[in-house]
């Protein structure tokens, strides 16, 4: 059977809608896995996470993005765990953006670690109500009963959930429920299935981009090459011209600070994403660059380097650094120098905008909905909870879906349109106009007594500061960016200094995986191992001897009056070096460190988001003579882990990340825009780049989870940089190691 | 960014490419006005001597053999190379036993047989590499003579069919409309094609 | 009007000749399993098969797969079951999978054509399907996996 499709017929989501009725396919007409709606026959919802049917259906809510890390299927399980029910029988619902749900800021790796008492309280709660209407209903004490599989038993008889909804729900609900104890979690620290595996398997998983609704168009954007730049003239007839442009639409630029705010540009709008394309491409459009259109990261990097051979301010202060250093027998100095990153996960920037009068319907890979919310509606003019806004499924995030752009681009459009519309950012898109990890310098410099020990150091930082997207001017580190390397960072040295240098920021800085933890472990890393070289020792006896004795640390012992700590209370996540030690330990001896002629291994270790990873990386020269990394060790320390698999697995993906951005990221700055457009001069790692293995293993642990998703990245450049040295006596000072012709 | 502006310039300059040399002794063998330009085999007469005109002809032919657009796909190698310097092919990708990559990664996964411009994936029809018998890269032009008049390692091509290919073939063809951002070759296929049958006419005598 | 057949179904589609089979699939067909990443054969996430061949749907025009046959990742079995398919779900290799699609349509090739490829064969046919998560090691595993599954 042939099925016709006229051109006419296919403005977006009717054509298709006809073949898929014609074939029986399945009709993805309103949004994904968007909806949080509770199932029709609800009737037991003790919070807004959970949702219990009369037929005994359990809807379970996760309110974080997934993005790759496995919280849509974790957060459920904890959640099941509690509760008592089967994670293979529960649905799990994508929480729409809800101050009900409390902080869905997926960010920080602290989708476990921040709410983990709180979602086992969820479950708590609601099992709880659900025994005490068991209680009344068999006229039995609530000791005896015990909540497993989705029913409440009381030794062989039981009542499943579903019959004991109604009664639950007339129940008060309990503000402090007794969470089970750990011998009795069934599902948490297991190995647990992907829930989402077979959809993407087959095609049918939703990304932003797969959203359709009748009649929706879509929008490319034309942008401006430079931060704030404007376009001063803009010609549309070859665009308009082309079949299936609707209109073209001039976005408004922001005013400094960024902010959360779009960035601006000139839209075109088509029936179709071809139509949006072509038409851009041809869009006549005259920009003027305005205030940073000088900025040249080859000249940037001078002022940095600048800014970091001159005193500082000082962030961090234990005796006399200056003094210790005149009078030490041996000085080692070393700057480190990272360029700027940019997370270019596979999908780029998608959301779909439908909006009606005064409300807004938007469907967005974001990390942040509320903050999606609240931008649209200032955007629109609105009250952000009349912005509903879906999250679909992300294609990697890294950092820069926190950023609520696109969506309000999509927004905007939708209004301007009065049909819904599809905003999809390109790949070039995405590698200009991203929010970019910042580009930094470093300087060094530790003073050795005769025998050889570290008796003084000083490090020097200078980059753009993420907020200076938030607050003009801002030309200083922040506290919490010093407090992911430089603040906390262990060291059993008398005399520190830890200074800052001014950089101002001529483009839009972000967060990227693992944030300024990137560059301040690779210089210190790095460092470290250098000492270890100068002074004949073992770079992992270096190290250890370097961090101190297994201790704790706080603020005053750190030489600082705060330590940011992640967000985390000190005492219930102390700065511990002896968790550190263990890392190390476990890590060499999983490498054969010890046993290391005929190989070149480096090691680094760092704690961040409150866990604790140590890296050992051997690498080779490939076919080239470029650095290849043939294995990779890591032993990682995330207190209890809730999934074991995606713990170990992002921090394998974190290797694999983290060596990308080492061998080959870089975005450079000529005339105030970006030189890089796509994968071809944007590298990342491939297949035949990969480790022929990675090993990773656990330390087992009762202490509360730390972060999964970002740690595994800060100790991998420097251990393969340091691994690269014990190969060819090369340093690696500046990343990345294989550089384009022209950007440094 | 370079790369476009010397495109922009190259093809401002590509059609100007048949000014005589002034008539002043001594008259250089390899008559050069602009080194983007391709002379025509009328500029090569006031050589007397045949073999000498030979040579001359196709030192003028190596101008575009040995460019970039010609040689990235004649090497000696597992990889094509690309750009004027001569990096390896990005994505990489491996020759394969019949010169047209690997499953998965066969040249026709991506390339077109036509160029495309918003993708800027150049292309033409049967976009394939040349045999490793072939290899042009790093050669001197006195090589790539001899293995141009070698049967047996030009494809059993007499010299007429070595004229034809040059002349006629789409893949060679797309040497002077590479597409976005990339220098085409001097001259024009016509033209090499004309500085073949001199060539050939005047013995197809190689460069020392 | 182009005829087509898409995972066995033959269309006529009066579509821009030159429309990536990319867009055609996803806007006009409403396949959305076929992933944008890049738009210009860098990345592989839109890889399908022209007659069983993995091309670059990005790239490739709609003309070109004319009286042709065209499978995106939603063909490709009928239940979800390839060796791949059930190999990628056992072993858990997708994290965000947005380019999972485009590797295993990449990977469903390299198998039909070479039953027992080797970590180099591996490397140089996925050589061109990217990754920002990480996932390599998993993914070559999983094709050994289903390999021997076969």
């Amino acid at each position: 059977m042939t099925i016709a499709i006229t051109r006419r017929a296919f403005v977006l989501g009717l054509g298709a809608a006809t073949a898929g009725l014609a074939l029986g396919l399945e009709r993805r007409v309103a949004a994904g896995p968007g909806k949080a709606e509770a199932p029709a026959t609800t009737v037991f919802s003790p919070n807004p996470f959970i949702q219990i049917g009369s037929d005994g259906s359990i809807a379970i809510v996760c309110a974080r993005s997934e993005m790759g890390q496995g919280v849509r299927s974790t957060i459920p399980v904890i959640i099941a765990d509690e509760l008592g029910a089967d994670p293979a029988a529960i649905h799990v619902v994508q929480g729409d953006g809800d101050v009900r749900y409390g902080d869905q800021d997926t960010d920080g790796s602290s989708s476990i670690r921040k709410p983990y008492e709180q979602l086992r309280a969820l479950g708590a709660t609601a099992r709880a109500m659900l025994v005490t209407a068991a209680a009344h209903r068999w006229g039995v004490p609530e000791a005896r009963l015990a909540a497993r599989d989705g029913a409440i038993w009381d030794g062989k008889r039981s009542l499943p959930f579903g019959a004991l909804a109604a009664d639950a729900a007339k129940l008060p609900v309990p503000a402090t429920p007794k969470l089970r104890p750990a011998k009795e979690l069934r599902f948490i620290g297991k190995e647990l299935p992907l829930r989402d595996g077979p959809d993407v398997a087959t095609g049918r998983a939703t990304y932003a981009a797969d959203v359709r609704l009748p009649d929706m168009l879509v929008a490319v954007v034309a942008r401006p090459p430079v931060l704030f730049g404007k376009a001063t003239k803009v010609d549309s007839k070859r665009a308009l011209a082309i079949p299936g442009v609707r209109k073209v639409v001039e976005l408004p630029t922001p005013a400094p600070p960024v902010n959360m705010q779009a960035l601006g540009g000139v839209a075109v709008i088509g029936d179709n994403t071809w139509a949006a394309l072509r038409g851009r491409a041809a869009l006549e459009v005259t920009w003027d660059a305005g205030e940073h259109g000088g900025y040249d990261s080859r000249a940037y990097r001078r002022e940095l380097l600048a800014a970091v051979r001159a005193p500082g301010e000082i962030v961090r202060s234990v005796g006399d650094v200056e003094t210790a250093l005149a009078g030490a027998a041996r000085k080692v100095e070393a700057e480190y120098v990272v360029p700027h990153l940019a997370h270019a996960p596979m999908e780029p920037p998608a959301a779909i905008a439908r909006v009606d009068g005064g409300r807004a319907e938007v469907w967005a890979c974001t990390q942040d909905p509320q903050g999606t919310q609240e931008a649209v509606g200032a955007a629109l003019g609105i009250p952000k909870q009349d912005v509903t806004v879906h999250v679909t499924l992300l294609g990697g995030g890294f950092g820069r879906k926190s950023f609520p752009d696109f969506a309000v681009e999509a927004a905007r459009l939708a209004k301007e349109a009065g049909v819904p519309v599809r905003v999809q950012w390109t790949r070039d898109d995405d590698l200009r106009h991203s929010s970019y990890h910042t580009h930094s310098a470093q300087s060094l410099a530790a003073g050795l007594d005769a025998a050889g020990e570290v008796v003084a150091w000083r490090h020097r930082i200078a980059y753009p500061t993420i907020s200076s997207t938030f607050k003009a001017g801002a030309d200083h580190p922040s506290n919490g960016e010093l407090g992911q390397g430089v603040l906390d960072l262990p060291l059993a040295v008398p005399a520190i200094s830890m200074q800052t240098g001014a950089a101002p920021a001529h483009t839009r800085i972000g967060w990227l995986r693992s944030v300024c933890n990137i560059q301040q472990a690779f210089a210190v890393q790095s460092f470290i191992a250098e000492l270890a070289d100068a002074t004949k020792r073992d770079p992992r006896d270096m190290l250890l001897r370097v961090l101190g004795p297994a201790r704790q640390l706080d603020a005053a012992g750190q030489g600082v009056t705060d330590l940011p700590n992640y967000g985390m209370p000190l005492d219930r996540h102390p700065l511990d070096v002896g968790r550190l030690h263990r890392v190390i330990e476990k890590a060499t001896a999983m490498a054969g460190w010890d046993k290391r002629e005929g190989r070149a291994l480096g090691l680094a270790a760092h704690r961040s988001f409150v866990t604790y990873v140590a890296v050992v990386a051997q690498v080779v020269k490939g076919r080239h003579g470029e650095p290849r990394v043939e294995e990779a060790w890591i032993a990682a320390d995330v207190g209890i882990a809730i999934n074991p698999d995606r713990v170990r697995y992002q921090m394998e993906g974190a290797f694999v990340f983290a060596w990308s951005n080492a061998l080959h990221g870089a975005i450079t700055y000529e005339r105030g825009a970006v030189v890089q457009s796509n994968y071809r001069d944007y590298r990342v790692l491939r297949m035949p780049e990969a480790p022929r293995a990675i090993h990773v293993e656990l330390v087992a642990s009762d202490a509360p989870p730390g972060g999964a998703g970002e740690p595994g990245v800060p100790p991998v450049a420097p251990a393969i940089a340091n691994a690269w040295f014990a190969l060819t006596g090369t340093r690696v000072r500046e990343l990345p190691m294989l550089p384009r012709p022209g950007t440094r | 960014m370079s790369t476009r502006l010397a495109a922009i310039v190259t093809l401002a300059a590509c059609g100007s490419s048949t000014s005589a040399p002034p008539p002043v002794a001594p008259v250089p063998a390899q008559p050069r006005v602009d080194p983007t330009a391709l002379a025509a085999p009328a500029a090569f007469e006031r050589i007397a001597d045949r073999a000498e005109r030979s040579r001359a002809l196709f030192a003028e032919m190596g101008k575009v053999l040995l460019h970039p657009r010609c040689v990235n796909c004649h090497t000696p190698d597992e990889a094509p190379r690309q750009g004027d310097d001569h990096e390896l092919h990005d994505p990489p990708v491996v020759r394969g036993s019949a010169d047209r990559g690997v499953v998965g990664m066969q040249c026709q996964t991506c390339h077109q047989d036509h160029n495309l411009e918003l993708a800027r994936v150049p292309g033409a029809p049967g976009w394939h590499l040349a045999p490793v018998a072939m290899v042009w890269l790093d050669r001197s032009p006195h090589e790539i003579c001899e293995q141009i008049k070698d049967r047996t390692r030009n494809g059993d091509r007499s010299l007429a069919e070595i004229r034809d290919h040059m002349t006629k073939d789409r893949l060679v063809g797309w040497a002077w409309s590479p597409g976005w951002g990339r220098t085409p070759a001097p001259g024009t296929q016509a033209l090499l094609g004309e500085l073949a049958a001199a060539w050939i006419d005047t013995g197809a005598e190689c460069p020392p | 009007m182009i005829r087509v057949t898409i995972n066995g179904v033959e269309r006529e589609l009066d579509v821009d000749p030159e429309m990536p089979l990319l867009w055609v699939v996803r806007d006009v067909l409403g396949l959305t399993g076929t992933k944008y990443g890049c738009g210009e054969a860098l990345c592989g996430a839109c890889t399908i098969h022209l007659d069983g061949n993995p091309v670059r749907a990005c790239v490739t025009p709609l003309h070109r797969a004319k009286g042709r046959a065209v499978t995106t990742i939603e063909g490709l079995s009928a239940t979800g079951d390839h060796p791949l398919q059930r190999a990628w779900v056992d072993a858990g290799v997708p994290q965000c999978g947005y380019c999972q699609a485009g590797q295993i349509m990449t990977a469903a090739a390299l198998l039909a054509a070479n039953p027992a490829p080797t970590d180099d064969d591996i490397a140089q046919s996925m050589a061109g399907n990217i990754c920002r998560c990480g996932t390599y090691v998993r993914i070559r595993t999983a094709i050994k996996t289903a390999a021997g599954m076969k």
